[in-house]
């Protein structure tokens, strides 16, 4: 046991050497700073939000329209012109994004009982997401507009009709179940909430494992390249705890920096929130969180760890399986096309659970998608939301099963002296092939 | 002084090669034993396979009472290994080195310490020691190993050509050290191309070829026997 952790302290030090230790840092200090730059840049945006404005007409309808488009909080830019085309060369020039252009005889239309024409000139600079924030604000402002002058045309000259009956005939309610509970909610905004709590789960996933099974793989390789792998299975120190002492110190390591990968996603996503939402956006996540504990789709201690649990069998499963793939690579550059085959079991789960419902595929495709013990570990997020803990806990099993194989397997392979011959022997068999 | 090592019958194959084909030789403790014989002849084979990382086809390997194919784990409490192109942890410093595998073998503070230092003087690389291994000319990283190998006071070194790539003073000084540890009880498997090193160093010689054992004895035995000036004439005669 003493030597294990002699071991494990080098193993520790070998892989957090300035070569990784840095690209993870400026990885971090890059979602901070993106973050920040959305998020500042969004209020900013927020804060002087403007619109070129010429009013051709002057009536009492188009001073309305102009009071609710600066409560929509819009700043308005006199034109100095009042030809329409001139106002948008003078709107490029000055670098507005939004001219509304009132033509003459706007109010008379409306009160007339016509369609009011209105002209909306956007300049598109960027395709960028918040680009299209302003004109979407003001399509709302404007269709709240539009509802105005419903009502009060409908109220004018039918005042027997309901003017809400008008807008919106049908009432439409929706109601979404779950299991057993039921919430008054559309699926569009259930989607969204577990969209928006679960998408970072498969991403980080992705990363660590990935991370984890490289860095084990290259340990190994590295032993092999640097010629220090004889010395090591010379010495006093037990094969378990050899291929223990590895895996674990990559496992932690990719860990580490798992979390450190969240700690920036966050400040990503807090940043683009506040860039994108402010106050409307918190209260809007307010309110499907409280649909979303209607229907049980929180999570508790409990399902946060057997998430954890799945997460970790994933990781162990991976770090079994580089271990024994790194034992065939000669060098460290050969590691790379070695853990092809691992990368593959991650990607089609992976991929596949971003598009589609893996539960939902035809019985033959479904059972071989769950074969892959990786791909448990990307259910168990929507498993738990849908409260199928008894999938869960069969699928770390299932991760379980495969760790002891394959650790069963490293272990022969590291007590045996393949570890030394194999790549010769592969190499011997090709040339007599020849 | 009794057998250390005994080797008896002992094969490997690897696939359709048989490298070792059957060699029977005994190390007493502090002796130095040399297995000499041209390349291929299997001399690392037969080395690697008393250092328990090859396991044999057939044969019997016995160090100090221990079963060696059996028991492995208890072999290597007893042995050390200097493989032929040996290397280091490249981001560890020369002492950090020393330090890790003295903690390997040692769990006394006191004893990890005093190890440290008999290598360090052993290697002489003096301050050169603070620096990283993967700084190291190939000689230095050479001395720095067959230092760490030899400072555990193992029961049975086992040294792949251990001077290969040393100046002449530097491997001057280690068949020097290596001597001064045999007096101490250590014994000394070892392989090696230089002849003049053998005839210094050895008490006896093992002439390998193609797997097989010619002959075994004295260095003064062998040319006595072969009726030769010196090794390399035995070497010839046997090789041809
Ligand atoms: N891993 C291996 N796989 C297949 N054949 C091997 C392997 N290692 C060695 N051999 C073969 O075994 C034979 C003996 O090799 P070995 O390395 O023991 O020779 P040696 O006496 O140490 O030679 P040298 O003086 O060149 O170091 C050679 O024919 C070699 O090709
Ligand atoms: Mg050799």
């Amino acid at each position: 046991m003493r030597r294990f952790w002699v071991l494990l302290r080098k193993e520790i030090k070998e892989l957090v050497t300035p070569q990784i230790l840095l690209p993870f840092a400026i990885t971090i200090v890059m979602f901070m700073f993106i973050g920040n730059i959305v998020g500042s840049q969004g209020t900013e945006a927020q804060a002087n939000r403007r619109l070129a404005l010429l009013d051709l007409d002057k009536s009492a309808a188009s001073a309305a329209l102009q009071g609710a488009v600066e409560q929509a909080g819009f700043k308005i830019d006199r034109v100095t012109t009042t030809d329409p085309a001139a106002a948008t060369t003078e709107l490029s020039g000055n670098g507005g994004t939004l001219l509304l252009v009132v033509p003459k005889g706007y109010g008379a239309s409306l009160a007339a009982g016509k369609p009011a024409p209105l002209d909306v000139y956007s300049v598109i600079r960027t395709f960028s997401f918040m680009a299209g924030q302003d004109s979407s604000t003001l399509s709302a402002a404007l269709a709240a507009v539009e509802q105005a002058v419903a009502r009060e045309t409908v109220g004018g000259s039918a005042p027997n009709l309901d003017a809400a009956f008008l807008e919106n005939p049908l009432q439409v309610r929706d109601h979404v179940l779950i299991g057993d509970k039921q919430a008054d909610v559309s699926p569009d905004v259930v989607m969204g909430f577990i969209t928006s709590q679960t998408t970072f789960v498969p991403i980080v996933l992705f990363i660590v494992v990935i991370f984890a099974a490289q860095m084990v793989a290259v340990a190994i390789a590295t032993e092999k390249e640097n010629k220090t792998l004889e010395t090591l299975l010379a010495m006093p120190i037990s094969r378990p705890a050899i291929v223990t002492a590895k895996m674990v110190a990559a496992g932690l390591v990719a860990l580490l920096s798992a979390a450190g990968y969240m700690v920036g996603m966050r400040f990503y996503m807090d940043g683009l929130m506040k860039g994108l939402g402010g106050a409307e956006g918190a209260a809007a996540q307010a309110a499907s969180q409280a649909f979303a504990d209607k229907l049980g789709l929180t999570l508790g201690v409990g399902d946060y760890a057997l998430l954890g649990l799945s997460m970790f069998g994933a990781i162990l499963v991976a770090l079994a399986f580089a271990l024994i793939l790194g034992a065939f690579a000669e060098n460290v550059k050969a590691v790379q096309s070695l853990l092809a085959p691992l990368m593959v079991l991650l990607m089609v789960p992976y991929f596949l659970s971003l598009f589609i419902d893996i539960n939902s595929l035809s019985p033959v495709a479904r059972t071989l998608v769950l074969a892959i013990p990786f791909s448990h570990a990307f259910l168990a997020a929507p498993n738990l939301f849908l409260g199928n803990t008894g999938a869960v806990v069969t699928g770390a099993l299932y991760e379980l099963a495969w760790f002891v194989v394959l650790v069963l397997i490293a272990g022969r392979i590291f007590s045996s002296d393949r570890l030394l011959t194999m790549k010769l022997n592969f190499s011997r068999k090709k040339r007599t092939a020849v | 002084m009794g057998d250390i090592l005994e080797v008896k019958d002992l094969r490997k194959r690897y696939g359709q090669l048989e490298a070792v084909k059957g060699i029977d030789f005994s190390v007493q403790a502090g002796e130095v034993f040399a297995l000499i014989g041209p390349n291929g002849a299997g001399k690392t084979t037969t080395l690697r396979m008393v250092a328990t990382i090859l396991q044999p086809t057939s044969g019997a390997i016995t160090l100090d009472g221990i079963d060696v194919v059996k028991e492995p784990a208890k072999a290597r409490e007893r042995l050390s290994y200097l493989p032929e192109e040996a290397g280091a942890y490249k981001s560890m410093k020369g002492r950090d080195y020393l330090k890790f595998m003295a903690e390997v073998f040692f769990e006394d503070p006191a004893d990890q310490a005093e190890s440290v230092k008999a290598a360090g003087e052993i290697s002489g690389l003096g301050d050169r020691l603070g620096d990283k291994l993967g700084t190291y000319s190939k000689g230095m990283t050479r001395k720095l190993l067959l230092a760490r190998s030899i400072m555990t006071r193992p029961k049975l070194a086992i040294l792949d050509e251990p001077t290969s790539g040393l100046d002449v003073l530097g491997a001057l000084d280690i068949r020097d050290t290596v001597k001064e540890f045999t007096r101490h009880g250590m014994a000394v498997l070892l392989s090696s191309h230089n002849m003049l090193e053998i005839e210094y160093l050895s008490d006896r010689v093992a002439i390998i070829n193609e797997g097989v054992i010619h002959a075994t004895g004295t260095p003064a035995e062998l040319k006595a026997r072969y009726s030769a000036q010196n090794l390399e004439e035995v070497f010839a005669e046997v090789a041809r």
